[in-house]
């Protein structure tokens, strides 16, 4: 699908997404998705699970690889270039440096076993941005200290609950400095009385941060809270979005009543 | 064991400081018993055998155990083996790393390596080591198909038994230790690779920095045992005349026919040095393990 590269919705938003369809083998999980994000907004993705919206997430920092249509970030295409109307694969190189702009945090953590939280914080800036130790670790304490995790610096992930990792991962994908924030169901993985110490820091990072952050979540209440918009997907398309407020309590489509009915208790 | 005592009453139940034990009548294993002894008439009758047969002559073992042509010949197994360790483990990495490629035919290659030397005994594959001399006869860097050369050396000059020997044992370890090293990459899970992506890290970043230091912990007890049977395997070098402790002691014993004597020599050094280091893979893994 070709579509005009230089539209005015496109340039100003931080993440656009047009056209993309994905499909895994015989399965297509996307359908023809349209959706662009604006700079600093913040996006709740909800939805029944096998909706697509963790897919979504994966093809923004092209951890998927899309079948159709266009993903820019901050204006530049993801994971391609496009040269006379044909895309060609980013090298390895350019590939790495779009994502280091691009912040992950994962369901299941996946911090680094064999580092302490401190070496987990400090090791990509280090590595990537050539930061000194000194300066990288002297941020790392910073950023533990934000996520209320200042004296488990030394700590292996092993060593932590499942809330604190958690949190580690989230300081992990903040130490890039990453101008987009994805986290895909936060919480999902934790233990109920978890939830709540992860989804504070959440809250503080929406509230103290330029970043555009964009969360697959479950929790309603957290994106009523601190959402900017509300986007509800179920088998791969949008439903319907808009204010937290209108999607969330005065659902316009049948499927997202059904969803939220069955959610919210 | 237990089976001999008899059950007995326990103290008066207010005095008990200690665990009271359930008075039990434990189940007799007689299975186990009759297997304990002969067990121990077996180990009993091989030492026995062994110390008062007239046609080994202790004294003989006891004064070559530490002479100096002995004592050469176990260093030369300790350093071929080392070097081929050292040799086996770099090889076994880039062979894994390879397998796991996405190019066919690089993977295809690796699989090719690991097939051929894992299939060939490595008695055979030292000895045509050893003579490579035989069917080339030299070794040169040149231009392919022609007959310019930039650099040529004789094979029979740089192949001395102890190249050979490090040659031999070196290909043959690194086609098993490939496969083990390849198994502890793949059993590093995909979250690992990913969350490594998402941070910007390239392929070999990701490799080095994080998957190799995780599988490492996977690898290290069956690397240990691979690398403790390479020195046991180190004495078939003595077929081309390695040098090693073997080699020596058949030397020796063809000198004084004492054949017995000088095995014994040699099989007491190999255990020695062999349980040197199991131990030391005791403590690597304890270490290892507590991270």
């Amino acid at each position: 699908m070709m579509r005009d590269t230089q539209d005015t919705e496109t340039s100003l938003a931080m993440i656009s997404v047009e056209g993309v369809d994905k499909w895994y083998g015989q399965n297509q999980v996307l359908f023809d998705i349209d959706l662009q994000i604006a700079e600093g907004e913040m996006l709740c993705l909800i939805g029944p699970s096998g909706s697509g919206k963790s897919t979504l997430l994966r093809c923004i920092n092209h951890l998927e690889e899309i079948n159709t249509g266009r993903i820019r970030v901050g204006g530049d295409l993801i994971g391609y270039r496009e040269k006379r109307g044909r895309l060609h694969e980013l090298r390895e190189k350019e590939a790495c440096l779009q994502r280091v702009g691009i912040g992950m945090v994962f369901q299941q953590f996946n911090l680094f076993p064999h580092m302490t939280a401190m070496e987990n914080i400090a090791f990509a800036p280090m590595k990537i941005k050539g930061v000194s130790r000194a300066e990288a670790e002297k941020r790392a304490r910073t950023i533990l200290e934000r996520v209320g995790l200042g004296t488990k610096g030394n700590s292996y992930p092993s060593q932590l609950s499942g809330g604190q990792q958690q949190r580690v991962a989230i300081a992990r994908a903040v130490a890039l400095q990453p101008r987009v924030l994805l986290f895909d169901e936060p919480t999902s993985a934790l233990d109920p009385e978890l939830v709540g110490e992860v989804l504070e820091v959440m809250k503080d990072l929406v509230r103290t941060s330029q970043m555009t952050i964009v969360v697959v979540t479950h929790e309603m209440g957290f994106a009523r809270e601190v959402a900017d918009r509300v986007v509800f997907m179920a088998d791969g398309r949008i439903i319907e979005q808009g204010a937290p407020r209108d999607v969330l309590d005065n659902p316009q489509n049948e499927r997202t009543r059904e969803f939220l009915s069955a959610v919210i208790r | 064991m237990t089976d001999t005592a008899a059950p007995r009453v326990n103290g008066t139940p207010e005095q008990a400081t200690r665990p009271i034990k359930l008075n039990v009548v434990p189940v007799r294993h007689y299975g186990r018993a009759i297997l304990a002894i002969v067990s121990a008439y077996a180990l009993f009758s091989v030492v026995v055998g062994l110390w008062t047969n007239p046609n080994i002559e202790w004294p003989i073992v006891g004064e070559f155990l530490f002479s100096p042509s002995i004592l050469t010949g176990l260093g030369s197994t300790l350093k071929i083996s080392a070097v081929s360790m050292v040799v086996a483990l770099v090889l076994a990495v880039i062979i894994a790393v390879m397998r796991i490629s996405p190019s066919r035919i690089v993977s295809g290659f690796a699989a090719a390596y690991v097939f051929l030397f894992r299939g060939v005994p490595m008695i055979v594959l030292l000895i045509f080591v050893g003579n490579l001399g035989l069917f080339f006869k030299e070794f040169s860097l040149g231009v392919p198909f022609t007959d310019v050369a930039l650099w040529s050396v004789p094979v029979k000059d740089v192949m001395t038994p102890f190249l050979a020997s490090v040659i031999g044992l070196s290909l043959a370890g690194s086609g098993y230790m490939a496969e083990i090293v390849r198994g502890g990459l793949l059993s590093i899970g995909r979250g690992q690779h990913e969350a490594a992506k998402a941070l910007g890290l390239n392929g070999n970043q990701a490799l080095r920095y994080i998957v190799l230091p995780q599988a490492l912990k996977v690898l290290l007890p069956p690397m240990g045992n691979e690398l403790i049977s390479m020195l046991k395997a180190s004495a078939v070098v003595s077929v081309i005349a390695g040098g090693d402790l073997l080699t020596v002691a058949l030397g020796i014993s063809s000198v004084n026919f004492r054949t017995i004597e000088l095995l014994i020599v040699a099989t007491i050094w190999y255990l020695i040095v062999i349980t040197i280091l199991t131990i030391a893979q005791y403590f690597v893994e304890k270490r290892t393990a507590e991270r």
